[in-house]
């Protein structure tokens, strides 16, 4: 019976049949790119850091999708599924941040990097606590970091 | 997913194809297309948290540091690791479902679910020592070290992250279960039926994936 | 009512004989249980309808309660509060248990199968999964509406959603459900376009409206995880204060508004994009004309569902958001009007020189072209920057948006409820009556909103139970333009319902319509199509052209 033409073809990709060591192979170079971003990471890189750690997790990532999800023998739409995937999650993050750091200073949260206001006491009993913390009683307003409300 | 027609006679494991399919090569399709879009879906759902973690990052560079170090980097390293080989063992099984070695699928999915659950105690321990030390979320927290402003926010990131991510480890621990429990009692594995086997053992990858991400975003930078 | 032509298929023929062997769909099986259970996209299509008509009755009456209370300044029936909670169940029932679902879930999983060919959709299962997650989600948002209701509005922005001490959570938690209802049909559509496609069905011959139902399910696919993480977020930010949006711990709710209309702007093209893929069909029926220009008409719904997600900014021009990302979203949203005037163009084209039979359900085609260039046109105005900025929350955004809610979407949802109530059903409606409560619903509809426009330029706030004096005699207007509107839906509810008892038999294909849905009976057999596999027709809507024709299709 004839079927439309992109099952055919998928069932032909998904009939390689490789070896089990590849995975195993895939696997090695999963645990020393963890090594490698653990000890990159213990050294606190000042600026480019989290660039590394993000490609090394997106190396990681593509080698897992690739070999073990076999994507690499998948065409068409479940490749373009994923990767449309990537696509958004990439503009999700992209616009809110840029966003962050264009906008008025005075609409940022206050506190932050990109605000030149105090952050707010945000009151006393349960809720008391200088930056949000705090359901101890004996929590104080004094630790170092904590200017007096009201002034800056 | 469909059941099998035939049981353990070892020879002829094809699954039952559905009525509305024109064959079997559609209805393999159809299922690995609707896993892949449900793939997709978990991933937008992840990234809702990775926008979180992104802009407050943005926002607060110097909480986030701070909050990253309070972390055990060990238990994180540690848990990267068995997840990472969780995934190779579930990879393992499909490998010896298309061969239809369904001892084997089954043992693979047996140790994947070990694994599993020892990245659920450690994440426990992990988790346990922030009750105690009082890293927590939102108004909880009531660490003394650490007091700047968006340091509770690192843990609200945190916590939320990590509790869904453990919640997606509890899902796919079921499913492989399932997977497991049939191989070693139906035996009907093998190379034109292991749709299963791949479908489950995505959706364990999706989870080593996305721990991927999160390990160096919360214990690393 | 004629039979189809002959023209119309080949493979059509050799079932005729067989016809008594196959009871159509509605009654092959008549127990309770045969309809709960079923796993048929046509009774799980059917069952979507009853249910989204009881919502959309849900949602008209507290329509009609707000409208009634706007008919004076001051308190009329209902204080500031109940006000508040009205408004927003008003959203909320409308948005999320009637709007999202209704063409998509009723219409698409009814024809799709049928249109291309198929026996089903691919996983019936899901598909019967969805809708009683649906149903469980709409059981847990009404407890909620029941118990305490909520007033935040159906945008539930931070940092009000998370102090309220009305019940968010529960409707939180059944919006988070039913995200996963319309996650489960877009899957379901996406992967019956790819795999179940009869063969000579290629991408280019698939009817429009399933191009439409593609770029939805697309659009439902990806956006919706968004608003399921985001639900639950405020769910727990308003149970335990985790602070992730809350300014005074260094949350910033702007990111939420990021977040949340990341899926509600794409959310607007869900429930507009199956519209627009019905008057692709409607329009060929009754112009019996093909559609002008097939594949623009198919890639603009792509596009639409690709640039859709791009605009989502412009609802937050004036919530802090940079000026730079807001002239970025600005200049974005122009591109939706791009792809929106491809297809009204494209309609028109097919109406020029077409036969056109002036039936109820081109009635609602015409109602609809005049809203959605409206609406939309008015929708560029409000994509500007500098005009959006005196109109944000006035009761011009609020007309603006019901032109394309109402004015489209729902225009579309009573052309397809005519337009396929033959094919569904096997009966045929009086079209008398349908076209007298067509004409009431369309004046209606102006009378409701173009009133608003003027009011909200005038200066009148939405989501206030009280105004001025002077807005008076817009808003007597409007309301009296809502029961006019209401009026209409009833007269539909009446003759419909009659023509479901008393209806005649329509015969299979009673606007002699060559979309491939009608090349199946009507209404269809449980797998739709029996016998050897049915050959389809070169293209859909393949008519011969009435100006060249010896003997031409249209009459």
């Amino acid at each position: 019976m004839a079927i439309a033409n992109e099952s055919h073809q998928e069932e032909k990709n998904m009939h390689e049949h490789h070896g089990a060591g590849r995975y195993w192979l895939i696997w090695g170079v999963l645990l020393v790119l963890t090594v490698v971003t653990v000890v990159t990471g213990r050294m606190h890189l000042p600026s480019f850091g989290l660039l590394l750690a993000l490609v090394i997790a997106t190396v990681k990532g593509t080698l897992v999708a690739l070999y073990f999800m076999h994507l690499s023998e998948h065409r068409g739409a479940n490749r373009i599924v994923f990767g449309v995937s990537i696509v958004f999650v990439v503009l999700m993050l992209a616009i809110p941040m840029a966003d962050l750091g264009t906008r008025f200073r005075g609409a940022n949260p206050p506190g932050s990097q990109y605000s030149d206001l105090q952050p707010p006491d945000i009151g006393t009993g349960a809720q008391r606590g200088r930056f949000g913390g705090g359901l101890r009683p004996h929590q104080t307003k004094d630790t170092p970091e904590t200017p007096e409300p009201g002034h800056h | 997913m469909q059941s099998s027609a035939h049981t353990a006679d070892g020879t002829a494991n094809v699954p039952r194809l559905a009525e509305h399919f024109a064959s079997l090569e559609v209805q393999n399709h159809a299922a690995r297309l609707g896993m892949w879009l449900f793939l997709a879906t978990e991933i937008l759902l992840f990234a809702g948290l990775f926008v979180c973690y992104g802009c407050y990052r943005f926002l607060f560079p110097e909480a986030w540091a701070a909050g990253s170090r309070s972390l055990d980097l060990t238990m994180g390293t540690v848990n990267t690791i068995v997840l990472i080989t969780s995934s190779l063992t579930a990879a393992l099984a499909v490998h010896y479902a298309k061969e239809g070695k369904n001892k084997m699928v089954g043992v693979m999915f047996a140790l994947t679910l070990v694994m599993a659950l020892g990245f659920l105690v450690i994440k426990y321990f992990e988790y346990a020592h922030k009750f105690h030390i009082g890293t927590l979320p939102g108004r909880y927290y009531f660490y003394e070290g650490m007091q700047m402003p968006g340091i509770t926010l690192y843990f609200t990131v945190y916590f939320c992250s990590t509790a869904l991510h453990a919640l997606h480890v509890v899902i796919g621990m079921t499913v492989l279960a399932v997977a497991m429990v049939r191989a070693f009692k139906k035996k009907d594995f093998g190379p034109n039926n292991y749709t299963m086997v791949e479908l489950g053992s995505m959706y364990w990858h999706l989870v080593d994936l996305v721990w991927i991400f999160l390990f160096p975003m919360l214990y690393l930078v | 009512m004629t039979p189809s032509s002959s023209l119309d298929t080949a493979g059509a023929a050799p079932h005729d004989e067989h016809h008594d062997h196959h009871p159509s769909y509605l009654v092959d099986g008549t127990t309770i249980k045969s309809w709960l259970l079923t796993v048929d996209h046509k009774r799980i299509g059917v069952m979507f309808l009853f249910f989204i008509l009881l919502f959309f009755l849900v949602g008209g009456i507290f329509a009609l309660l707000l409208r009634v209370e706007l008919l004076t300044p001051g308190p009329t029936i209902m204080d500031a509060m109940t006000y508040n909670r009205t408004f927003t169940l008003h959203g909320l029932v409308m948005i999320f248990l009637f709007m999202i679902p209704a063409i998509p879930a009723v219409f698409g999983n009814f024809m799709l199968p049928l249109m291309l060919g198929a026996k089903d959709v691919a996983f019936p299962r899901l598909n019967l999964a969805s809708f009683y997650i649906y149903l469980t989600g709409a059981v847990f948002m009404l407890w909620g509406m029941l118990n305490g209701g909520l007033d935040t509005g159906w945008t539930f922005y931070t940092p009000y959603s998370t102090h309220t001490t009305t019940t968010v959570a529960p409707v939180m938690f059944g919006a988070f459900i039913i995200g996963f209802s319309s996650i489960a049909t877009g899957i379901n559509f996406i992967v019956t376009c790819h795999t179940m496609r009869a063969p000579g069905i290629t991408w280019f011959k698939m009817p429009l409206f399933v191009w439409a139902i593609y770029a939805t399910s697309c659009i439902q696919v990806l956006a919706t995880p968004v608003i399921g993480l985001l639900t639950v977020l405020v769910a727990v930010e308003n149970l335990f204060s985790f602070g992730m949006f809350d300014p005074a711990r260094g949350g910033d709710p702007v990111l939420f508004q990021h977040l949340f209309w990341f899926y509600s702007h794409p959310a607007v093209y869900i429930m507009v994009l199956p519209a627009f893929g019905v008057m692709s069909e409607v329009v060929s029926t009754y112009s019996r004309k093909n559609i002008f220009g097939y594949r623009a008409v198919a890639y603009s719904s792509l596009g639409i569902a690709f640039v859709g997600f791009f605009a989502w900014g412009h609802h937050m021009f004036v919530s802090g958001q940079s000026t730079f990302d807001a002239g970025v979203f600005g200049v974005l949203t122009m591109l939706v009007g791009v792809f929106t005037a491809i297809k009204v163009f494209n309609w028109v084209g097919t109406v020029y020189k077409g036969a056109v039979e002036f039936s109820t359900p081109f009635a609602y085609f015409c109602g609809f072209l005049f809203f959605t260039v409206f609406g939309g046109m008015t929708g560029i105005a409000l994509g500007t920057v500098s005009l959006d900025v005196p109109w944000h929350d006035t009761y011009f955004v609020v007309a603006h948006f019901h032109f394309i809610m109402v004015g489209a979407t729902i225009m579309a949802f009573l052309a397809s409820l005519h337009y396929w109530f033959p094919k569904m059903f096997g009966k045929t409606y009086h079209e008398g009556w349908g076209l007298v409560s067509a004409a009431l619903i369309i004046l209606g509809f102006n009378a409701t909103f173009i009133p608003q426009f003027l009011v909200g330029n005038n200066g009148m706030p939405r989501r206030y139970y009280d105004y001025p004096e002077r807005f008076q005699a817009l808003n007597v207007a409007s309301t009296a333009g809502a029961s006019l509107l209401a009026f209409g839906f009833l007269i539909i509810a009446f003759y419909l319902t009659y023509a479901l008892v008393f209806g005649e038999a329509s015969g299979k294909n009673p606007w002699r319509s060559k979309g491939y849905e009608w090349v199946s009976e009507s209404p269809p057999p449980t797998h739709n199509f029996v016998g050897p596999q049915v050959t389809f027709p070169e293209e859909p809507h393949f008519y011969v052209d009435p100006k060249k024709a010896e003997v031409p299709d249209a009459v």
